[in-house]
């Protein structure tokens, strides 16, 4: 479960190797007067602190994962045969949808276990279960938010790009009109990138999308028609609904707000303090964090940041929020 | 390529699919706990197909649900 902390994730590889190549590609927001050697010094100490950080025992997440989309799954016969109460259910269910995302997200970073890894497993059965309560396959999340780091705050080709909003009520209000059926956001802008795409593994996840889909809609009319409607609304209907609003509103719309041309590695995301505190979150506080080091665990980005936020405000960060 | 013309035309239809196979009896579910009784005689199942079938078939022609 613990590759090789120290090795630095691909994508950093990748930034480093053209921004030492590149000099001027770099933002100098902060002091323009940074030479070549204090940019190259700055970026060996980042990478030096965020190897600290990466890696490490993963298992949690495994636990948590897997925990709970067995509790997500009894749900429904603990609802339906009244054992737990529908608004009980509505929490906990709604909860464990947007915690799967959580889990789902260093999946698809390879953060549990590496390829290559003995227990690369379990990298794949976390991701495959914990995004099961949104109705979305993992191949299709991975695709499309490996395409989100890729082209972060690209109009057309961020499949997230479609969060943005001006404030923080149009971006809730965003998140329930984007799921509408032929508005493109979330899945339907999902699907078109993918389309895009045309790769082996986008393909995958168009037909993958599909099955889940017709799976979640067959679940919910069975259940309806079968006498269970209120519990397939409480259980996965509801949940799903709430939960997507709220991961597209921590993960996507704050972190990210303003997105209008904040494309270059240092603007991608923001530090920001959230009302709800940084588990609520989802860590998110600290998701720039995220951005320039994919290898770090999500529950270790707000001490990688308190270390880091020297470097970061010489590189014109405004940390001011945390 | 049948299939995905057919599964095309599926999803086409969904928000009405998903007004009768699942907010009909949503509604008349709904009623029954709470104790309300659909007007005129009808039964809460039919007063739940009235209204899930044509705000399915708004949001199948429209592309929004509201």
């Amino acid at each position: 479960m613990t590759d090789n902390p120290s090795t630095p994730d691909t994508i950093s590889q990748e930034v480093f190797a053209r921004q030492v190549a590149d000099g001027p590609a770099l933002p100098l927001a902060a002091d323009d007067t940074l030479d070549r050697h204090t940019r190259v010094d700055l970026l060996k100490q980042e990478r030096a602190i965020a190897a600290k950080y990466q890696g490490g025992p993963m298992w949690g997440y495994v636990v948590a994962a897997l925990g709970g989309f067995a509790m997500w799954l009894a749900l429904f016969p603990l609802t339906m045969f009244g054992v737990v109460h529908p608004l009980i259910t509505l929490v906990v269910s709604t909860f464990l949808t947007v915690a799967g995302y959580v889990t789902c997200h260093e999946a698809m970073h390879d953060n549990i276990a590496k390829r290559g890894s003995r227990y690369r497993w379990a990298n794949q059965l976390v991701g495959e279960v914990s995004l099961l309560p949104i109705a979305v396959p993992f191949s299709m999340g991975r695709v499309t938010h490996l395409e989100h780091h890729k082209h972060c705050n690209h109009p057309e080709k961020d499949p997230d790009y479609t969060d943005e909003a001006p404030n923080w009520w149009m971006a809730w209000y965003k998140t329930w009109w984007n799921r509408q059926p032929r508005v493109d956001g979330t899945i339907n802008r999902y699907k078109t990138v993918c389309m895009a795409l045309d790769t082996r593994e986008s393909r995958i996840a168009l037909k993958q999308t599909m099955v889940v889909q017709l799976i979640y809609l067959a679940t919910l009319f069975t259940m309806a028609w079968n006498g269970h409607a209120i519990a397939a609304a409480v259980c996965w209907w509801l949940p799903r609904q709430l939960g997507l609003s709220y991961i597209r509103y921590f993960l996507s719309w704050a972190p990210h707000h303003p997105r209008e041309g904040q494309t270059e590695r240092y603007v991608q995301a923001n530090i920001f303090k959230s009302h709800v505190g940084h588990f609520l979150s989802m860590c998110m506080e600290t998701h720039l964090i995220h951005h320039l080091h994919p290898g770090i665990p999500n529950h270790k980005t707000r001490a990688a940041y308190m270390e880091m936020k020297p470097i970061l405000e010489k590189r014109g960060v405004d940390c001011s929020a945390l | 390529m049948a299939m995905q013309v057919a599964l095309e035309k599926l999803f086409a239809i969904m928000p009405f699919l998903f007004g009768i196979g699942f907010i009909a009896p949503l509604v008349a579910q709904s009623m029954a706990v709470w104790g309300w009784e659909a007007p005129s005689g009808m039964s809460p199942i039919m007063l739940g197909l009235l209204i899930g079938g044509s705000w399915g078939l708004y949001a199948t022609i429209r592309g929004r649900w509201i």
